[in-house]
Parts: structure tokens; sequence; C-alpha cells
């Protein structure tokens, strides 16, 4: 009967045990499955923006990319004409 | 540079005049412009690729060269100048020589083909010189240019271009209307780093009506502009660059 007894005992402590450590191991995957959402890169809190340069960035590019020449007073008489084409 | 030294002689539809280079070389090349971009010639590659129903196509390099420009300038000038004339042209895209745009969609790159010819004879000059294609032009060296409505400026590198309503009449599409424009200048002239640039500059400032001098400004873009009454509105930095400077002694 006491050895029954002292068996009964060990498989509780082996239960509880057991428990212990998956409640533990969810509590880990837990924490560890927001705090991966929350933070890590590639797990956005917001929408998803499309790739490619803020409009802003564009319109400056845009903005400059028609370049001024050279010009001055004239020299000469002129040789050609600026027409309209 | 002396007017005696200038070559003249026709080319895609328009007065050539050219200095500085052969003149048959320069003819070469605007030829091979006019044989791909003309809408006027059944077997060009823009009427091929404007009569096909597919809506991705295979182009040649120059082809797709071309209308990567074209959609640049349009980007550039806000769809100012626009190779669909529709305002659709960000529904078109190149990649490599495949051209991608929807079926039926039409496209004119008069737009930027006639300043890319231009410059590219101009980089083929032997020397200082110039090339001028309806009177688009592009210098190496200074070459003094005579304007619309009187006046002329000496062009110290770049372009000089003109676009307007002068001689062909109300040719230039307004993309928001799809319809001739309905400025309130007659010739609007631009300088610009390239004959490309000054083209577009002078076609959007052309369309902008009464906002084009204040648009190139924004650039730093010299633009003159003459209105249909006659009269003559110089930007600031078409008047900063042009105001004779009186130097101290």
């Amino acid at each position: 009967m006491v050895e029954r007894s002292r068996i009964e005992r060990a498989r509780r402590r082996a239960r509880v045990a057991k428990a212990a450590v998956g409640a533990l191991t969810a509590l880990v995957f837990g924490v560890a499955f927001v705090g991966a959402k929350t933070h890590a890169p590639g797990h956005t809190k917001g929408k998803a923006k499309p790739l490619g340069a803020p409009t802003s960035f564009e319109r400056a590019v845009r903005s400059s990319a028609l370049q001024s020449g050279q010009i001055a007073p004239p020299a000469q008489p002129p040789v050609v004409s600026s027409a309209t084409s | 540079m002396s007017a005696e030294a200038v070559h003249r002689f026709r080319a895609m539809g328009c007065d050539v005049a050219l200095a500085g280079g052969d003149p048959a070389d320069a003819a070469v090349v605007l030829e091979r412009w006019e044989a791909a971009f003309s809408l006027f010639r059944p077997k060009s590659e823009l009427s091929r690729v404007n009569g096909s129903p597919a809506r991705v196509l295979a182009v040649s390099q120059l082809f797709a060269h071309a209308l990567e420009v074209a959609l640049d300038t349009a980007a550039e000038t806000e769809g100012l100048v626009d190779p669909t004339l529709c305002g659709r042209w960000a529904d078109v895209a190149v990649s490599g020589r495949m051209v991608s745009r929807p079926s039926g969609l039409v496209l004119d790159l008069n737009g930027v083909v006639k300043a890319l010819a231009v410059d590219e004879a101009a980089a083929a000059l032997d020397g200082p010189g110039f090339v001028s294609v309806g009177g688009d032009l592009a210098v190496r060296g200074p070459v003094d240019v005579a304007l619309p409505a009187g006046g002329a400026i000496r062009v110290l590198a770049g372009g000089l271009a003109t676009s307007g309503t002068a001689s062909r009449g109300a040719h230039l599409v307004d993309p928001a209307t799809s319809r001739a424009s309905e400025s309130c200048w007659e010739q609007v002239t631009a300088s610009g780093a390239t004959c490309l640039d000054a083209d577009a500059a002078a076609k959007a400032g052309f369309l902008l009506g009464e906002r084009g001098p204040g648009w190139l400004d924004a650039r730093g873009i010299p633009g003159r502009f003459v209105g249909r009454d006659g009269e003559i509105v110089e930007n600031d930095a078409w008047a900063g660059a042009t105001r004779a400077v009186v130097s101290c002694t």
C-alpha cells in the first residue's frame, strides 16, 4: 500500500511537471508571436503601401529634369532663326 | 560664323540649316528618324505599331528609346507633352524592347522625335556649329539666332526651340481636352540643355497659357512668349540671361 502511494505521488508530480512545461511553452510562444508581429520587419501594423519613391520625391525629380540651356545677348547678325514647328 | 558656311536642305518635312558638319551625314540621321516615326508613311514602325491590335509588342531599339524619352517627357511636363495626346501616357510601359499599351491606344511621338533627331545630328558635327530642323536647333559653340516677331539672341550651349500656331495653325493638342490648344500665345521659344529639353519646355509653356512664363521660371528655364496680339513677354530667366551687361572700366 505504501509502495502504491509513492507511485501515485510520483505520477502526480510528473503530470504537474508536464502541465507546467506545456503552459510555459505556450506562454513563450505567445509572447514571441505577439512580439514578432509588433516589432519584426515584414510584419506591418498598418495597411501595406506600394513600393516606390514618395510622391514628393518624384515631383521634385520631375520638376528638375528639364534643364536650361545657355543664352546671352546677340553679338553678331543671326545666321539661323528659331521658328514655329 | 558666316551665313555662307550654312548648308540648307529639306528633311522631315522641314527646312534644315546646318553648319560645322557634313550635310549628307545629317540627312542620313534625319531620314532614319523620319523612316521610323513618320505618321504619313504606312510602313514606318510607328504606323505599324499603331495599326497592330496586340497589347504587347516587340519594337526596335530606336523605337523603345524614343518612347521611353516621350514617357519621361510626359512625366517631366506633368502630362502636357503626351505621346498619347489624350492623357493616357501612364498606361504605356516600355521594358527593354517590349512595349505595352492598351489595345487601340494610338501613339504620336512627334513631340520628341524631331528634337531627338536634331540632338543626334548635332552630336555628330565635326566641330563648332549647329543643326536646325524647322527652327528647332542644337548648337555646338555660340550661334546667333533670330527670334519670332523680331529680335535675336546668342545660344551659347544646348538648344533652342519654338512652338506655337504661327506656321501650321492650331496643331498642338491639349491632353486635358484632346483638342487643339486655345493658348493665349502664338509662339513660345524656350532654351534647353538639349533641343529635346528646349522643345518640351516650349510646348509646355505654350499649352499652359498664362501660367507658362511662371512654370518655366520655376524650373529656371528661359522662355520668350509672343502673344496673339504680338506682345512679347519674357520670363525672368530669359530676361536675366539676355540682358546686356554694361562693363565698368
